[in-house]
């Protein structure tokens, strides 16, 4: 009944496959193909999304797998199959998917106006988004994987999209190959998964766990298989440590930007730790109650603990860049890391008194961000296209000659900052809401907590940083004359996205009776209050805390680069400030750092093998050279010696008999004749000799 | 009467003595001579049997036999009387020819 989902998934292939092909053809409209399709995809997502929810998503759960075609066939045993799963989760994360996709395909058009290949660009745009449609539909592991990393390719692809650049084609790589690390673990985990359950289907191992757990299934392969998973998320989701590649990642196009690196593809790692819960919280299908001896609280620490110190560590470092989209790009990470919080603690949440505050938190989060960050990194795109400069220094005052790029970004600035109302309040507070809730069961919890709120102070005011020296003060660049708003092309979709940045925290309101939260959670129904576990009083405490933190970063921003009564220089002219803005600034060392790892232990790993090339290979191929040589030298040898030596000898014996023998016929009668009488007498003599001794 | 055994003995030497002159002598007029004295042997030795045996067989095929021979002297002289037009010599140790 729902198979005209696959139509989700066909037509950005379709558009991939003819913008691709006969993109040239199409001149500069060749955009439009891209936009028509996934516009489509968004329009047959939202059908199905409706349908989902008319048919119970709401306050419980719904699950249909769509059937697709059977991959590899195993008697006996699942089959490998391509199928969609169509869940409550699932079903949100197309829509989300594919509208951010639309405006940003939109965006493109006019942003890549005066670009060379466009068709390439929006064949592997496309291709991008029937991947991320793909990861975010596939019902089992395998497929999720396949899916995730044409991602990957498209990543790759388009970060180096200039790739006459040095640094674009650099950059490139940098992510293909940081990101593989990650990548090669969430490969080993689904070849675990495999091995440990025979399936790789999400229901399939649902039920594996609840069969094989306490006999084939311990706690420590439980624990395993989560992290391995997870060590893909850190990859694709830039956590630490494998962060380096999004910053320089901002190489390629600002759209590429916006759409992979902070509104989805990024996005893919936090939804496949939420769909690794369950192995994080295993729950009894046939009871329905979590089996408390298999929840791997190690892996949930861990998870969270990443999610925190990366929240913090990042924020950090968008403090004192000067690059406009890396001070995104660094948002971005930290606020990918609040929604690992944000699922670590909700996982423990889960698993102890099965609320799922923290985990439709974190997917609250998750939406929120993907429209604040789209429409902060489109905005940026727009302030780009028109200064042609990422440094922040060489902006400034651009409000007047910009409006709708500088309201639409402060707002954008607003939700990532958390002022209430708008989106980025609601689910950061939530998340770290559930995150001090948790603490009473983990004290860690209380220290993550403390590491959200100080990010989320920084958070604030990175924000107003970045939108004060861009849009407010003088202009420092040159050619002010150029500068000028972008096309209408551009700016209707900016317009869009700081609508529902101001107004997707809304969608809390409809989580009041705990629907929200039943809605992205996938799973066993429940009406748990996100809040439950935490006292009223407490919970208006932390909601002012985190008021007051967001308005202090507002402020501290404000004064220093607005009014400039607390000028930047006082700080940085400071020896130990200078030290740390310089070790802020060189993003704690850590890419030098791996670039000298990777040259250190890249050159001296080849140098090896490079000496065992030569001694040993080499050495085995030569040594097999020169046997061969040598046999062929002997073969040679008894060519010559024996076998020609045989036939020569052969030749010169009758050679030399014939000599000898002609000596013989000396022509002269009388020998012929004495050989005559000879021979008679002879004859005569064995005739008689035969006789007598015969008689 | 004279014994069988004389005839046979002389039959025996002329028969030597030719074949002694044809291995040994290097004029071929002399070498074709003691064929004719080789050939007197078998046809002495026929004579002998026939007399002995009182059957004239053999006295019949002596005759024959010296008819033969007569006829080829005749061919052997005539051989070497071309052999010498052609070759200045009757030197059988000279005339060569049938070397290889």
């Amino acid at each position: 009944m729902l198979e005209y989902a696959w139509l989700i998934l066909a037509l950005p292939l379709i558009s991939f496959v003819v913008t691709g092909v006969l993109g040239r053809y199409a001149g500069k409209h060749v955009g439009w193909i891209t936009v028509g399709s996934i516009a489509g995809s968004f329009v047959i997502a939202l059908v199905v999304l409706l349908q989902v929810l008319s048919a119970g998503a709401v306050g419980g759960e719904y699950r249909q797998v769509v059937p697709g075609i059977t991959w590899l066939e195993r008697p006996g045993e699942r089959d490998f199959e391509f199928n969609l799963l169509i869940d409550n989760l699932s079903a949100w994360m197309l829509v989300l998917v594919s509208l951010l996709s639309t405006l940003i395909a939109l965006y493109s058009i006019g942003y890549m106006r005066d670009e060379e290949g466009k068709p390439r660009y929006f064949a592997e745009i496309s291709l991008f988004v029937a991947g991320m449609l793909g990861t975010v539909s596939a019902d089992n592991f395998l497929q999720l994987l396949i899916f995730w990393e044409i991602m990957g390719l498209c990543s790759y692809l388009l970060i180096g999209f200039w790739y006459h650049k040095p640094e674009a084609a650099s950059a490139a790589k940098k992510a293909f190959l940081v990101t593989r690390i990650g990548d090669v673990l969430f490969l080993i985990g689904v070849v675990a998964i495999f091995v440990v359950f025979g399936t790789v289907e999400f229901e399939g191992i649902r039920e594996g766990i609840a069969a094989k757990f306490g006999t084939s299934l311990d706690l420590r392969t439980m624990t395993i298989i989560p992290l391995l998973l997870f060590g893909g998320a850190i990859g694709k989701s830039a956590q630490f440590p494998l962060h380096v590649w999004l910053p320089d990642a901002m190489e390629g196009p600002t759209p590429v930007s916006a759409l992979i690196h902070a509104a989805t593809m990024v996005k893919a790692g936090v939804y496949l730790v939420a769909r690794s819960f369950i192995f994080l919280v295993p729950v009894d299908p046939g009871t329905g109650s979590v089996i408390d001896a298999a929840v791997p609280w190690n892996a949930i620490l861990f998870i969270a603990i990443i999610g925190g110190f990366t929240a913090f560590f990042a924020a950090t470092m968008a403090l004192a860049s000067y690059d406009i989209k890396r001070v995104l790009a660094f948002s971005t990470i930290s606020q990918l890391a609040y929604m690992f919080l944000g699922l670590g603690a909700g996982a423990w949440l889960l698993a102890e008194n099965g609320g799922t505050g923290g985990f439709s938190a974190a997917m609250f989060h998750l939406t929120n961000h993907a429209f604040f960050k789209a429409l902060l990194f489109l905005a940026a795109g727009s302030v780009i296209h028109a200064v042609h400069t990422n440094d922040m220094r060489g902006m400034g005052g651009l409000r007047k000659r910009m409006p709708v790029t500088a309201w639409t970004m402060l707002f954008g600035c607003l939700a990532l900052a958390g002022i209430p109302p708008l989106s980025g309040f609601w689910s950061k507070d939530e998340i770290l809401a559930v995150t001090f809730g948790v603490g009473e069961g983990n004290s860690i919890f209380y220290l993550l907590y403390v590491l959200g709120i100080l990010t989320a102070f920084m958070t604030a005011f990175y924000a107003f940083r970045l939108w004060f020296m861009t849009f407010a003060g003088k202009f420092r660049g040159h050619q002010k004359g150029h500068v000028h708003e972008s096309p209408r092309v551009m700016t209707v979709p900016l317009m869009i996205l700081a609508g529902f940045a101001i107004s997707s925290g809304l969608l809390l309101l409809l989580g009041v009776d705990g629907t929200w939260s039943n809605f992205v959670f996938y799973g066993e129904p429940h009406r748990a209050n996100p809040f439950a576990a935490i006292s009223l009083t407490v919970e208006v405490g932390l909601l002012a805390l985190s008021i007051a933190v967001a308005f202090g970063g507002l402020l501290l921003a404000y004064a220093v680069y607005y009014r400039q009564t607390i000028p930047a220089e006082r700080f940085t002219r400071s020896p130990i400030g200078a030290r740390l803005h310089r070790l802020l600034l060189n993003r704690y060392y850590m890419d030098r750092a791996y670039d000298n790892l990777a040259a250190y232990g890249v050159s001296g790993v080849s140098r090896a093998l490079d000496w065992f090339d030569r001694k040993v290979i080499d050495g085995i191929v030569n040594r097999t050279a020169r046997g061969t040589v040598r046999l062929a030298a002997a073969s040679d040898w008894f060519d010559r010696k024996a076998i020609d030596g045989a036939v020569n000898a052969l030749s010169l014996s009758t050679i030399r008999s014939s000599f000898a023998l002609r000596k013989r016929s000396t022509g002269r009668v009388q020998n012929y004749a004495a050989v005559v009488v000879l021979g008679l007498t002879a004859i005569i003599l064995t005739v008689l000799v035969v006789r007598i001794l015969f008689r | 009467m004279i014994p069988l055994e004389y005839e046979i003995i002389l039959s025996a030497a002329l028969f030597v003595i030719g074949l002694y002159g044809v291995l040994t002598r290097r004029n071929g007029v002399v070498v074709l001579m003691s064929i004719e004295i080789l050939f007197n042997a078998p046809i002495l030795n026929l004579v002998a049997f026939s007399a002995y045996t009182n059957n004239a067989a053999g006295q019949m095929f002596a005759f024959v036999a010296i008819a033969l021979a007569a006829g080829e002297a005749a061919v052997g002289l005539a051989l070497f009387l071309v052999l010498y037009q052609a070759h200045g010599t009757v030197d059988v140790s000279r005339l060569r020819l049938l070397r290889w």
